[in-house]
């Protein structure tokens, strides 16, 4: 397997003197594939997301990026590198859906450098893979919750990083999104809750408990009703329609 | 395209700013009220006297406050991601005048000290409300905020309360008192050459990180991921606008309202990205100021300060804005 990020044992806590959020935690992410990090709501894949970004530093352990330490990197190789859409991102000011994926741009730029001719083709580009170039001169404050996504993932995409990290609920044509980055060589991490969702997009699996990885590798081996069971602490079944794998939970 | 557009619209921008200068030059109350023709400018020894030394720097220094109180009131609100923020709201004018009273009764009366005072309390009125701000353990990121400068302004209000009460009632009190009303009666050529580094510094630096202040105003996590230095770029932005707006409420007293209403103002007529909106925001706030300190000086027989004026019209101007359009306040993190 071609790694290009890794994570070896990992301790991270919020605060000197608060509990472990994640321990001994390691693992590694395949290059050029879509990852999903799956796991019950509060288990650390935020956090987890943020130490593989760089703005979170693990207590104890090492992050790597094809291979080289994170404080090898500058902010800006770094920038060029990994790029993210949070779970949640409150934008006060009106700035119009082109201005926003614009500032994709940044990293690309000097402290003073304004962006230019190259930097705004590049962000039309970006707004028409995730197909939202209508929306272009709409103010984000003003669009639906969906679209919000697709301009945050236009955004990462105007960025030209190899890695996406993707904090998201699940949406469809997002999945499919990056199912077709994947094609193009870029690696996506992203965190569901959704073990049909994982299935739907992932190449590769990771499975959270409690801040630690129970389980990772391909489909079969990782989504087990017994991996699932655990846990989700609730009995489900994992079943194969058509070459097809479902995960169901039996009706309450 | 669309860029040189902009870039025309600034440039005549500029130019109405450089006319409400020039027709500024012949506003005033000699020889007679409000108008001075041009004409006398060539034959009266007086007038002229008046315009090179008095209403000339005066001029000046209102343009640079009111661009500096329009950057920094832009920068603060895009960096503490707060619309309703501006230097007044953190503590920082009355920080600065507490600074300049200090000088004033204990230090050194002499211009530079004033300003160095001033700038100094300024910037530690504006650390006190942040550090405050991120202690405070309830409400949302605006509530702590306002918070914490409502209490650190009426902190040093309350200093600026003792220490007029401890003043030389002939000597001191009616120097301090000048710092509450605010404004450029006394401005000389040698009060323009002290504030101009400061305000200089500010305004460059804000025009040329402009593109970069939008970064700030993003989540925290989306900024640092497009390779942004979250702190270095915040300390560098604040210290930088913070020290020119003190540094020119020493000289011009509490002006407040212009740092809120002109960033505003701006958002709305060029939208929201400080690329167009912060360099449109300096000139528009020049242009005011300079039209308010106008209307202070030539309204009335005496003249009226000009914090009284800027607050009435800015005040005015923001009802007016929040009743037809509503001022958005999006607060959901």
């Amino acid at each position: 397997m071609d790694k290009i990020l890794s994570l070896e044992n990992i301790h991270f806590r919020y605060y000197p003197d608060s509990p472990n959020v994640l321990t001994d935690l390691s693992l590694d992410i395949p290059a050029g594939k879509v990852t999903a990090i799956l796991g019950p709501n509060g288990t650390g894949k935020t956090t987890l997301l943020h130490i593989l970004l760089g703005l979170l530093k693990p207590f104890q352990g090492q992050v790597k990026v094809s291979g080289k330490s994170h404080r090898e990197y500058s902010r800006k190789d770094l920038s060029q590198m990994i790029g993210l859409v949070p779970q949640f991102e409150s934008i006060p000011f009106n700035f119009s859906v082109f201005e926003y994926v614009l500032l994709g741009r940044s990293p690309y730029l000097k402290p003073f450098q304004l962006p230019g001719e190259g930097d705004i083709r590049i962000t039309e580009d970006a707004l028409k893979s995730a197909g939202i170039s209508h929306l272009s001169e709409k103010p984000v404050t003003e669009i639906s919750g969906g679209e919000r996504q697709l301009v945050h993932i236009s955004r990462v995409f105007s960025q030209q990083t190899r890695i996406l990290l993707l904090d998201l609920e699940n949406q469809n044509r997002i999945l499919r999104l990056l199912k077709q980055m994947s094609t193009q060589g870029k690696t996506s991490v992203l965190t569901t809750h959704d073990p049909n969702a994982a299935i739907f997009a992932a190449d590769y699996f990771v499975l959270m408990n409690r801040g630690n990885i129970a389980a990772q590798g391909e489909l079969n081996q990782v989504i087990t009703a017994e991996n699932l069971s655990t846990i989700y602490r609730t009995p489900i079944r994992v079943e194969q329609t058509n070459g097809y794998t479902m995960v169901v939970m039996d009706k309450i | 395209m669309k860029k040189l557009s902009f870039s025309k619209t600034l440039l005549f921008l500029a130019f109405g700013v450089l006319a409400i200068l020039l027709v500024s030059v012949f506003i005033g109350r000699y020889p007679e009220p409000y108008w001075m023709s041009p004409k006398i400018l060539f034959q009266d020894q007086l007038a002229q006297q008046l315009v090179l030394n008095l209403r000339l720097p005066r001029l000046l220094t209102a343009l640079l406050l009111g661009m500096v109180l329009a950057a920094a009131g832009s920068v603060l609100q895009m960096v503490f991601r707060n619309p309703l923020v501006e230097p007044g709201f953190l503590g920082v004018s009355q920080g600065a005048a507490f600074g300049a009273a200090v000088s004033i009764l204990w230090l050194n009366r002499h211009p530079l000290v004033i300003e160095l005072s001033a700038t100094f309390f300024g910037l530690l009125a504006l650390l006190l409300s942040y550090l405050l701000s991120t202690r405070i353990r309830y409400g949302g990121w605006v509530l702590r905020l306002i918070l914490s400068g409502v209490a650190v302004s009426a902190l040093f209000s309350a200093g600026i309360g003792i220490l007029k009460y401890i003043a030389d009632p002939l000597t001191e009190l009616p120097e301090l008192t000048f710092w509450l009303l605010g404004g450029l009666y006394s401005v000389t050529w040698r009060d323009f050459f002290f504030v101009l580094p400061f305000a200089l510094a500010g305004i460059t630096t804000v025009y040329a990180m402009r593109w970069r202040v939008n970064l700030l105003s993003l989540n925290d996590d989306t900024a640092f991921s497009l390779g942004a230095s979250l702190s270095r770029e915040r300390i560098i932005l604040l210290v930088m606008t913070v020290s020119a707006a003190a540094a020119l409420t020493a000289i011009s007293g509490v002006i407040s309202w212009v740092g809120l209403i002109i960033p505003h103002i701006s958002r709305r007529l060029f939208g929201a990205s400080a690329e167009k909106s912060i360099p449109a925001a300096m000139l528009l706030g020049g242009g005011f100021t300079v039209i308010a300190d106008d209307l202070a000086r030539t309204m009335l027989p005496g003249e009226i300060p000009l914090g009284i004026l800027t607050s009435a019209i800015g005040a005015g101007l923001f009802i007016y804005l929040m009743i037809s359009f509503g001022i958005k306040v999006r607060r959901d993190g």
